[in-house]
Formats: structure tokens, sequence, C-alpha cells
């Protein structure tokens, strides 16, 4: 696998392995356990440049590559699948989309501050009815003396307790499906937004998930982002980076699976030896490492894609569904191998398990990857 | 004011001791197909070194023994971190080299680059240990020499450092030029690289000098210093023994045992 990194990457991967190490191991499943958000660790790795990794250095960020990205939110993943997700929402999610169809205004006042912590974006989507059907979305935008009025409820926003930016989607033409939305720049300090209900969750539990409110929320006309109507495409675009991110997080939480089993087989002895002696579960373990060396292929065959500028959409949700399930399945040989001990919060393949099973439904689940990937074949035939 | 930290580059002392071999011939530690590392408290010492620059604005050069190729990544770790520019002395029989060896080379590769106002090692490798080199540099050099420091105290005035003993630690004033070596400490845990840190590394200069551009101090060439004669890998064994009789006389002999073991 190291043939397809540079030695920038190479280093990117050590540090970023290190910080994870240092700063997040020690301190997960303490995190999970108190759904705390770690904000000190989240300062540490924006000091680190980890916040805006693919946001040019002119505005602050560190300049990589999506291969870089990808390499970097493995090892977090490995480490705090939660605390992944804070820093993917806010790259892949955030970030992303202000670079490519924000004004230059508004890259010189929110990337800057995204990149180096001092703001957290969220990203406002989904609502009560519409998921994986997100372009039915029922939030509206009016505009009025040159500011726009945002009015209606957004659910299953991540770092939505923290997040300082939200980037709302809303209708704003009375076009039906994605043509009627446009996207929106909304402070949190923006008068008519407010934090709804708190999730409590299965999984990546240290990151928030709450409802965002937009009543009557005033929003300067400059806060559109890219043109009116423009938002469904905005949205899909995204979707292709977040998509790459949540393929990323599942290879740390496939690898994590791995890594804990393989040394937990080699000193759990039933039978008069380690169980790791069995072919059974040395077959298990071949398994594992196979299916997510095959993910972590597909996933930076995705980035470098991306990085290339060129079309991935079909790439990345392959990759985004064969990681995730590839970390689901992970998660449940390893807690299977673990037995009676796997299924107690004494080691962490239970947290694992629990932390795996988001990463097949969030930025859309595996039956919308399948229908992005079949109508990408069915258009080509 | 001008540093120069001295790294040098040895085998990952983290990797297992099955990956561990000693090469016959030369009696060394085979390196091939290892990861190679900077070795631990030569990190401590940029960590002290880079602290002084980012409080005083000093510039931070950091000097190794080649061969080049293995220690490019070394170099590139460092000047991501912090350090400004890099020398390396490519020399491919570095590796074999003796402390004193070690010594009298960096020495003239230190005044090559010129003036310098603070010379710091690591305390001792992590794969030989002698712990020569920052004293047998200062002597070469003409420079004081403090071992084992932790930090530096205060840099205004009179310098100050902390050196580590036993029982506590002393601070030391020093005079300029002066040798450091380096022990670690919560105060100078390495710092990670940042990510544009580490893209701005391919930027820095890193000079390359062969051992024959430099000149070595004539006087009181040691010689190797040392003559290595062999090398072997502890074998580890162990042996169970049971203890009989009564439970009262299994204790008192227990207890014999640790204490001839000098655990008690």
């Amino acid at each position: 696998m190291a043939v397809l990194l540079s030695d920038e990457h190479r280093m990117i991967q050590a540090m970023v392995r290190e910080f994870a190490t240092r700063e997040l191991l020690p301190i997960a499943a303490d995190l999970d356990q108190h759904s705390q958000f770690p904000r000190e660790a989240v300062e540490r790795a924006a000091d680190l440049g980890l916040l805006g990794m693919t946001v040019p250095e002119d505005y602050g960020g560190a300049g990589m590559d999506p291969l870089a990205y990808v390499v970097a939110q493995e090892e977090l993943a490995r480490a705090c699948a939660g605390f992944q997700t804070i820093v993917t929402v806010n790259n892949s999610l955030v970030c992303e989309p202000i670079l490519r169809w924000g004004s230059e205004a508004q890259k010189q006042r929110y990337l800057p501050d995204l990149a180096s912590g001092r703001r957290l974006g969220c990203y406002c989507l989904t609502e009560p009815s519409a998921g994986s059907d997100a372009m039915s979305l029922r939030t509206t935008a009016a505009l009025r003396d040159g500011q726009w009025r945002l009015s209606g409820t957004k659910v299953f926003v991540t770092n939505g307790a923290e997040a300082d930016l939200c980037l709302v989607y809303a209708r704003s033409e009375p076009e039906a499906g994605a043509r009627g939305l446009s996207a929106f720049l909304v402070e949190k300090s923006f008068p008519g937004l407010s934090v709804g209900k708190i999730e409590k969750k299965l999984g990546i539990r240290c990151s928030s998930t709450t409802e965002i409110v937009l009543d009557d929320c005033r929003v300067p006309g400059e806060n559109l982002l890219g043109e009116r109507g423009q938002g469904g495409r905005i949205a899909l675009a995204t979707l292709d980076g977040g998509r790459i991110g949540i393929a990323a997080q599942a290879l740390g939480i496939a690898r994590a699976c791995l890594e804990e089993t393989a040394a937990y087989v080699q000193q759990r002895q039933q039978f008069g030896k380690a169980i790791g002696e069995f072919q059974a579960v040395r077959w298990a373990l071949a398994d594992m490492a196979t299916r997510l060396e095959a993910a972590r292929l597909l996933t930076y065959r995705a980035a470098a894609l991306r990085g290339g500028g060129r079309p991935c959409t079909r790439e990345a949700a392959t990759a985004k569904l064969f990681a995730s399930e590839t970390a689901m399945w992970a998660a449940h040989k390893a807690v299977q191998l673990f037995g009676g001990y796997g299924y107690t919060q004494d080691y962490p393949v239970e947290r694992y398990f629990r932390d795996a099973k988001i990463t097949e439904i969030y930025e859309g689940t595996s039956e919308i990857q399948r229908l992005v990937i079949s109508r990408h074949l069915l258009a080509r035939s | 004011m001008d540093v120069v930290v001295c790294l040098k580059q040895v085998v990952d002392p983290e990797l297992p001791v099955r990956d561990f071999a000693v090469d016959p011939g030369t009696q060394r530690q085979v390196r091939e197909g290892r990861p190679l590392v900077i070795s631990t408290y030569d990190e401590n010492a940029l960590e002290v070194a880079l602290q002084l620059k980012d409080a005083s604005g000093a510039r931070v050069r950091v000097l190794t023994l080649g061969p080049q190729q293995a220690v490019s990544e070394a170099i590139r770790l460092a000047l991501a971190m912090g350090a400004d520019e890099a020398v390396v002395v490519d020399d491919p029989r570095a590796p074999e080299l003796s402390g004193p060896e070690k010594a009298r080379t960096l020495a003239a590769a230190i005044r090559r680059i010129g003036p310098a106002d603070l010379i710091l090692t690591g305390c001792e490798s992590a794969d030989w240990a002698d712990r020569v080199v920052a004293p047998l540099l200062a002597e070469d050099l003409g420079a004081a020499c403090v071992t084992f420091v932790s930090r530096i105290e205060r840099w205004d005035g009179a310098p100050v450092v902390r050196r580590l003993v036993e029982d506590g630690h002393h601070l030391v004033e020093v005079r300029l030029p002066a040798v450091l070596s380096v022990t670690s400490d919560d105060s100078n845990r390495p710092r990670l690289p940042k990510v544009k840190d580490i893209m701005a590394a391919k930027r820095k200069p890193v000079h390359a000098w062969s051992p024959a551009d430099l000149t070595r101090s004539s006087a009181s060439d040691p010689g190797a210093g040392v003559e290595v004669r062999g090398v072997v890998v502890p074998e580890r064994t162990s042996r169970c023994e049971f203890l009989t009789g009564e439970p009262a006389d299994q204790v008192a002999a227990l207890a014999q045992r640790l204490r001839d073991q000098k655990l008690l």
C-alpha cells in the first residue's frame, strides 16, 4: 500500500498516528462512555492542521491533496471514530464546498477560521421527512429586502451542538426537487437559529448529533453559497468528498478491529493453546486483512481521482459502500472472536461494533450507494 | 544565535526483538529492511533547540552523518518539526564508526558550518549508548560541556541550563559556545510536525558534504578509541522452580530467593 503514498503522505500518516496514539487512544473509551466532546483534542488537531487539510495555505489550511486527507482520517478513526466524525464533517462537508463554490469574500471570512479551529462547521441537509430522499427537503428560504429568511428543522446534524457555522440547504425557488434548492452559510449567532434536540446515539458518541431549528432565521444576502437554485448540485457534489471521508473512517474502524483481534487471539488461551493457533481463527483474520486492504485501495482510488479533479461519484460510492460494510463485518468478527469479553466494555471491540454501524447509514446508506453505482452502470450500457 | 543539533538515525528501538540481528562481519546491528528513526534523546535535543527558536528566534541547523539515502527521512522530519536547514555528512561508513570517530567528524562539520553558540546532542544514542560524543565534541571544539540537560532555564544574560542528577537537578551557568547533551523530560517531549510544515520541509535547504570536504583536528586524534570484539543478542531464558514444604517454609524460601535476586 505504501507504494501509492509519497514521502509526505507517509510523514503525515506517521504524525497523525502519533497524535492519535498520544491524544485520542487514552481517552476514546471515556469520551464514548460520557458522550463528551473532546474540545482540547480538537484544538490540538486544529493546531497540527487537521481541520482544514485540503484548504490551500492562502486560506490558512494545510494545502494537502485528498489522498493525504484519507490517510489522516484512517489514523484518527483507528483511535476514535467519533473524533474523526467531528473532523471529517468540518473538512469535507463545510470547508470543501466553501472552497469550491464560495465567493472570495466568503472564503476569506470563513476558511481561515474553519481551518484553524476558531470556528467549527456543521452540515444541515437532512430533515425529518427528507433523509435518503434529501432533495425533497422542506426548509424554506425567502429573500426579503436583500436578506434571506430561513424556516424549517434540520435533523441529524453532526457537530450541531458545538458548531459556529452551519451550511444549510433550503428551498428558495418554486421548482420541485434539487433545482429548487439553495445553500446558505448561516452563523450560529444569526437571529432565529437554535439547537434543538441532542440525539442519544449507539456509537460515535463523542460527536454531537442535533436538530438545528430555523425560525425565520435572518441570513445576509451575501451568505448565499453559490448561485440561487444551485443548492442541489452543491449538496450532491459535496457528498462525493464526504463519502470518501466516511470510507476512510470505516478503514480506521476495520483496522482497529483487525489489530485488536490479532493481539487478542495470540494471548487468549483455550484448549491448551492460543486461540490464534486454530485455523478457523486464522482464516477470519486473513479475511479481515484482505477486505480491509481491498477497501483501502478503493478509497485511495476515489481520493486520487478527486485529487486529480476527475469525476469520482461512482468510485466514492463504491469505496464508501465496500469500506463501511467491511467495517461492520470486521467488527462483527472481532466481537465474536473476543467471545464474552468482546460483549463487555472492558475491551474496545464493543465500541468498534457500535461505531461501525453508522458508516453504513450516514452520507448515504448502503442502499443509496448501490443506487448511485447501479445508476452509473445502467447509464453507460 | 546559532544552534546545531546532532541527530543520529538508528533502527527503530520499538521494533520487536525478533527483528534485531547482528551482522557477523561488521559486528554491527543489521539496518537493512528495518525502519530507521531519529535516536530517542536526539529528538529531545531538537525539541530543546526548537523551544529556544520559538523563544528567541535562534537559527537551528541539524547535522547528521550519512549515508545520505538512509538519513533523508530523519532530516525531513527534523525540518518539518521546525529546524531551518540540514547538513548531511554523506559517509556510507557512518554506522560502523566508533563514538570518538563520529565526534571528530561532527566537530569538523560544525567548524565548517560556522560559529555556533550551542551544540546539542542526545545524552546517549538508542543503539550504542556510548555517551561519549558530547564530551568529545566539546573537547575538539574547545567548548564548554554540560551533560544530561533537560531544558534551558534562562537565555538572556548568562545562560542557565537545568542538569538532571539522581536526586534532583542542578542549575548550571554556562559560557558559550557550549555542547549540551540532552536527556528526556516532560518539558522537552518532541513536538509533532504540522501538516503544512511537512510540506514546507521540502523547500528547506539540505547540504550534503563528503567526509573528504572536512578538516578534522589533528590534535589528540584518539583513533577509533574502541575495538568491538563481539556483539551478541542476549538469550532470554526462563526457569520455573517449585518450592515445596509447609506454607511457612515456602514463604521463607521465597523471601530468601527474592533477597538473593535483590528484588527485596
